[in-house]
């Protein structure tokens, strides 16, 4: 058995086999040992405590499994179908306009042009800021009297009168959409960006010598080829967009009420608001199962792609 | 030729308006921060500064004991953050590209996975782990919670560089009299110190920005880091936004300084650590 192994780790091995072939794992154990305790074990207790009725009061004490209990007192509550919803608005939305500027702005990019590279990194500034950084500046340049997106939109005469951006019910969601757009964009153009610069020039040579143009060419040269990028791109832009907590909880806290709350907000709350530990888990437990749905969704996907 | 040259121009000129009003908020933060407070409510705003003040840094950051506070939580969070992960993640990585290991298909998807969980997925597990053994108010739990989203990130991203290394290298090493350890500290180690400063700085950052762990896992100013400093800032000063923005501003100053030393990593982690396998 142990011969037979390294005789196949021979083959296949890239270093060196006469070591024994456990040492390789010494190496990867302290990762492994980290995952274990600080990750699975974490995603199985909130599993757990999204079965029990743990909350500030007995966190410490006596805690009994109450089967179902907590889902059902989610699905009843008229919240979540809220939280829900302004999830969904929160994703699909940001990842729209995200998209569609973000692959406008890298066929720009894609042609070269003095300053390219510079202005390309300029961009990633915008991403790279903490969530906390940006939502305190949009928060600023959104407010009712003197924010400066009010005077901008009045003097263009789009609004006459200035809107409450981030406290109005029907604007705050809204709000936090338009500056998770911002952050979004830039990911968005440099993985669209990379993937253009992969595809073949002579495609376009050939159908420009065809008469094919630009519109042609991008409708039957580039979308096609980049459809792989396309495909992960907005599925990773579905995965982190559902999970955005930081920038609405620094804009609007989910409210006013509940018009900006969305599921990981309504789950925060519950916890750490309400500390009823069991009920907050039942919801990011629901969370969860929906991110491995997209991901099982994903994975269909992509090996379909390869199988094209 | 010449067309060509206009239109390069013409992109250029495109390019640097979409650039312009692109990071207009980040010009508006710096702005307000030097703007007096009783040009900040003038109807309508200068969009230029029409007098600078440093008041509000002096007001925030010398006369204001906390901030200093903040801000070295914030160095001692990020810099642990940043060595724990290299410590975990290298060798973990290294293992993962180029060691024969049972499973590795499993663990790279378990990766992936738990880079794609919500961070107050697991906030709330570890509040409650954390305050049972006392992590919570830690710097080492802050920490700790960190990496559940810089480990994945790293291996992911330092896998490549590894795979990217000619096979036979630790044959020749291990020739040389290197055994598996020292062969991976001395030789291969080394060849991939591009991939180290990504990582490395990738990681800095992700500490640094932390917000959720920060909110959910201190219930005091001992550990508490400048995001959160930032945040309870918010509520404290209500409108007076000069005083806010010169916190974001230095808050943002570390990143924008990684960022321009550090831009060749920086671009490169961003395409390999999202989409590489």
């Amino acid at each position: 058995m142990k011969a037979q192994n390294v005789q196949k780790g021979s083959k296949t091995n890239r270093g060196g086999i006469r070591f024994s072939d456990w040492n390789n794992y010494l190496f990867l154990l302290p990762a492994l040992v980290f995952m274990a305790i600080f990750i699975i074990y974490p995603i199985f207790y909130n599993a757990v405590l999204s079965f029990k009725d743990v909350n500030v009061y007995n966190l410490n004490g006596k805690q009994n499994f109450v089967g179902f209990d907590n889902y059902i007192k989610t699905f009843k509550d008229q919240v979540f179908y809220i939280a829900a919803k302004n999830s969904v608005i929160f994703t699909v939305v940001s990842i729209f306009f995200q998209f569609v500027i973000g692959f406008a702005l890298a066929l720009l990019f894609n042609s070269k042009f003095p300053g390219r590279n510079l202005f390309r990194s300029l961009m990633l500034l915008a991403w790279m800021l903490p969530v906390v950084i940006t939502g305190t500046v949009f928060q600023w340049m959104m407010s009712g009297d003197y924010g400066v997106i009010n005077y901008f939109l009045q003097s263009i005469g789009l609004i006459d009168q200035p809107i409450n951006w981030l406290s109005e019910g029907n604007t705050a969601l809204l709000g936090t959409i338009i500056a998770n757009i911002w952050i979004g964009i830039p990911f968005n153009m440099i993985i669209l960006l990379s993937g253009l610069q992969t595809l073949p020039e002579q495609l376009y040579e050939a159908a420009k010598l065809d008469g094919a143009n630009r519109l042609l060419q991008f409708k039957h040269i580039t979308l096609p080829l980049m459809r792989p990028t396309i495909l992960v791109l907005l599925m990773l832009g579905i995965i982190n967009t559902f999970k955005v907590f930081d920038l609405i909880f620094i804009m609007t806290a989910g409210g006013p009420v509940t018009s900006s709350t969305v599921l990981p907000i309504y789950a925060y709350q519950l916890s750490f608001s309400m500390f009823d530990f069991s009920h907050g888990a039942s919801v990011s437990m629901i969370m969860f199962v929906l991110l491995i749905l997209v991901a099982i969704v994903y994975l269909k996907m992509s090996n379909k792609e390869e199988a094209h | 030729m010449a067309d060509s040259k206009w239109k390069k121009a013409g992109i250029t000129v495109l390019a640097t308006l979409i650039i312009i009003v692109f990071l207009f908020p980040v010009y508006w933060m710096v702005k307000t921060s030097v703007t007096p407070i009783t040009e900040l409510y003038n109807n309508p705003p200068h969009l230029l500064p029409v007098k600078a003040t440093f008041d509000s840094y002096i007001n925030n950051f010398v006369r204001n004991q906390d901030m200093i506070g903040y801000i070295g939580n914030s160095v001692v969070i990020s810099l642990g953050t940043m060595l724990m992960t290299v410590v975990l993640a290298v060798p973990a990585a290294y293992a993962l590209s180029r060691l024969k290991i049972k499973g590795k298909a499993i663990i790279m998807i378990l990766l992936l996975s738990i880079q794609m969980l919500p961070g107050i997925m697991m906030a709330m597990p570890l509040y409650i782990m954390f305050s049972k053994v006392g992590l919570t108010d830690n710097y080492i739990g802050l920490i700790l919670a960190n990496l559940i989203h810089a480990l994945p990130f790293a291996v992911i991203t330092l896998r490549p560089f590894f795979l990217s290394l000619p096979s036979g290298l630790e044959e020749a090493a291990s020739i040389d009299g290197c055994n598996k350890f020292t062969s991976f500290t001395r030789i291969i180690l080394p060849l991939i110190t591009p991939g180290l400063l990504t990582v490395a700085v990738f990681c800095f950052l992700f500490g640094w920005g932390d917000f959720i762990f920060a909110l959910t896992l201190t219930t005091g100013d001992a550990v508490r880091p400048l995001t959160l400093g930032l945040y309870r800032f918010i509520g404290q000063y209500g409108t007076e936004w000069n005083n806010l923005m010169a916190v974001a501003t230095l808050a943002a100053l570390p990143i924008i300084i990684i960022f321009v030393s550090m831009q060749k990593y920086v671009v490169g982690g961003i395409t390999a650590g999202s989409m590489k396998d």
